[in-house]
């Protein structure tokens, strides 16, 4: 009994400088920020969250329940949604095929290298970069859709509200893909060759095995690619600032694009405060949520 | 059902050579188990046979096409892995059906009808039991009679197999052996067999080759290879133990000859052109141990007894040289003095130089016996 105390305090001492680095820069900031989040003129209270739910311009609102049949501005809470429906499933699904895919190319080490160093790209940058992509003048994109005759996507695709959300989404697919190949190509390279042939004379097609040993096998990979991505989008800022700055007219804002609004455009803190808390307990969720479905299955 | 032919097969991995000219036929319907030590390259050619690796040299065909760089899929082939190769996140039955259910249309099976064919096999193969787990969860022998379902559920041109018993313990091991037979033989489908357990080849087999050093020493019956081998490689390799060596020389003596073996003397009447050196095989169950002196028995000393039961395993010195027999167990003590009698309308001569059998010598000695 007293030999464990011994090594519990041992353990804890062992600990304290870390334990005592995070709660300086994370439990205090993220206690800090909760009491300013409910801090209004008439005391304590959840009047901040109030209104910021119910803000109605559209570059701060979270929800725009009017503008949801059609084009954005829809809010930022639904941009960040719209965000995850689209980037999670295409990521991962692409970063997966393609990882398959190389074992079957000769010096795949040297295109996962090139791949791997996409990832050193701020994002800043690469919000920049996206810009330039879907350019009218310069852009691969909209010069694609002119040869095609596709006047409406062959403009500059960050000028529009139309397209202004989707030109973002799909740049950060192409900007997180090399992250979602790294991990799944580890993943791949280690499930045992003999598998694959295993499967190959069992006479399964390159697609079944693909879909039956592969997929299956790198599962808990995939897992790590979907809530990594999940999280980014949630928290996506950066190549919203470079890119659109959640323009035009508020059709490509997210949550913490919001929050640096309040924080930095109106000098609000307590609802800069309570937005980040918002976003906060949605990425909680959303993390602890996928992570205990996947230990059930 | 298909005819299998390899034609001066040659595969490389960098600097070595796995498989060195190996040239076989399988005949249609044919139980052939390639034998030999580690490392022969037994496995690398059972993989050349599936499309799993491509030759740097030679052809493969079967039925007389060339298959040579095929897939596996348009070979058809199934395929038993050393390494068992279940899909971890499958289970049990889902492995075994998985190559019918890849095919399904194909081959025009509905789900019942390969339920039947998983559960017959499993069945065969005593995992019914298993049929929920995952391959995690298994013992390494249940691990081998999954991979060994997984293929035998196929009715393939050709069935592969790489050492699909060499994880079951002995009773179960003979017990799959013969069951393994009987659906081979009543299915005729053709089988190659890769194994380094010579009685899995002495019983399975209809042919064996005998392969060393990536080569293919000698391809024949069980009873040939065993009782006519064609280089001093098989006759060491096969038998328990193996087949002795004596480093004897032939020699000229008065109108005749003689074969002078260490501790033992044989006149000849024949005369040999000079003194000649040879290697002469002897199998340990073709040498008897007798405790009285005689005609034809030479003095020896008894080194150490394994016993084995009914019979045991006498090693002896006799002239320096070390000789294994396998007698009765008549109680023999190390250090004892006896008087062995070769059976030498068995024994064997092989060329010191190249290791190859002298047959014709061979049957001069023989000739002579008794
Ligand atoms: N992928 C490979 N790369 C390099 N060398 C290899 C490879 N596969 C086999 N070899 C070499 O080729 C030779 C033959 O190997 P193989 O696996 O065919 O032997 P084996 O007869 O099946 O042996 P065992 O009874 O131990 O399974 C060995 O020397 C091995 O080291
Ligand atoms: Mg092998």
């Amino acid at each position: 009994m007293k030999s464990r105390l011994r090594e519990n305090l041992r353990a804890y001492g062992f600990l304290a400088p870390a334990l005592l680095l995070l709660g300086v820069f994370v439990v205090y900031p993220i206690v800090g920020t909760i009491i300013i989040s409910l801090e209004t003129q008439s005391g304590l209270g959840l009047g901040n969250y109030l209104e910021v739910l119910s803000e109605k311009s559209p570059s701060k609102a979270l929800v725009i329940p009017g503008n949801l049949g059609g084009p954005p501005p829809w809010g930022a809470l639904v941009h960040n949604m719209v965000w995850i429906l689209v980037h999670v499933p295409l990521t991962t699904f692409l970063g997966l095929m393609l990882a398959y895919m190389l074992i079957h190319v000769y010096g795949r080490s040297l295109v996962k290298s090139i791949v791997f160093l996409s990832m050193i790209i701020p994002m800043v940058v690469g919000g920049l970069i996206i810009r330039f992509i879907f350019d009218s003048q310069v852009g691969v994109i909209p010069r694609i859709f002119d040869t095609l005759g596709v006047e409406s996507l062959a403009r500059t695709w960050t000028a529009y509200p139309e397209t202004s959300l989707a030109s973002l989404i799909l740049g950060s697919v192409w900007l997180w893909l090399g992250f979602s190949l790294t991990i799944h190509s580890a993943a791949v390279d280690s499930v045992p060759r003999s598998l694959i042939e295993a499967a190959r004379i069992d006479g399964a097609s390159e697609w079944q095995i693909f879909r039956r040993v592969i997929a299956p096998a790198v599962w808990p990979a995939t897992l790590t690619v979907m809530v990594m991505t999940l999280l980014w989008d949630l928290k996506i800022f950066d190549i919203v600032y470079a890119a659109t700055q959640g323009g035009p007219g508020g059709s490509s804002t997210v949550l913490a694009y919001v929050m640096w609004l309040y924080f930095a455009r109106a000098l609000d803190y307590g609802r800069a405060a309570a937005t980040a808390v918002i976003l906060t307990i949605l990425t909680l969720a959303a993390a602890s949520y996928m992570i205990r479905r996947s230990l059930r299955g | 059902m298909a005819s299998v032919r390899l034609e001066g097969v040659v595969k490389r991995f960098g600097r070595a050579t796995a498989v060195n000219r190996v040239t076989l036929e399988v005949g249609d319907g044919e139980f052939f188990v390639l034998l030999g030590p580690s490392g022969c390259g037994k496995t690398t050619t059972l993989r050349l046979i599936a499309g799993l690796e491509y030759p740097d040299e030679g052809r493969i065909l079967m039925d007389g096409e060339d298959v040579t760089y095929k897939e596996p899929k348009e070979r058809n082939v199934a395929m038993v892995f050393q390494n068992y190769a279940l899909y971890p996140n499958m289970t049990v039955y889902d492995n075994i059906a998985f190559p019918l259910n890849v095919r399904r249309k194909e081959i025009g099976l509905t789900r019942e009808e390969i339920r039947e064919k998983v559960l017959e096999v499993a069945r065969m193969l005593q995992i019914e039991e298993l049929l929920d787990r995952k391959p995690g969860q298994l013992s390494g022998g249940q691990q081998q009679r999954v991979a060994l379902a997984r293929a035998l559920v196929r009715r393939p041109r050709v069935w592969l197999m790489d050492e699909p018993l060499s994880n079951l313990d002995a009773l179960l091991r003979v017990a799959m052996r013969a069951e393994l037979k009987r659906l081979q033989k009543e299915l005729g489908i053709t089988t190659v067999y890769v194994t380094h357990d010579q009685a899995e080849a002495m019983g399975l087999a209809d042919r064996i080759a005998v392969m060393n050093r990536g080569k293919v020493v000698q391809v024949g019956t069980p009873r040939e290879v065993f009782h006519e081998p064609s280089h001093i490689f098989v006759a060491t390799f096969l038998g328990s133990p193996p087949m002795n060596i004596l480093e004897c020389t032939i020699e000229p003596r008065g109108g005749g000859g003689v074969v002078k073996c260490p501790g033992i003397e044989r006149p000849l009447q024949w005369s040999p052109g000079g003194v000649e050196r040879i290697y002469l095989g002897v199998r340990p169950e073709f040498i008897r141990v007798e405790r009285s002196p005689g005609p034809g028995r030479w003095e020896a000393t008894v080194e150490v007894v394994e016993p084995l039961g009914t019979e045991a395993v006498v090693t002896l010195t006799i002239g320096g040289a070390i000789v294994k027999a396998k007698v009765l167990d008549e109680g023999y003590r190390p250090g004892e003095t006896v008087y062995l009698e070769l059976d030498w309308s068995r024994v064997q001569a092989f060329d010191p130089e190249t290791g190859r059998a002298i047959g014709e010598l061979a049957r001069t000695l023989r000739g002579l016996a008794g």
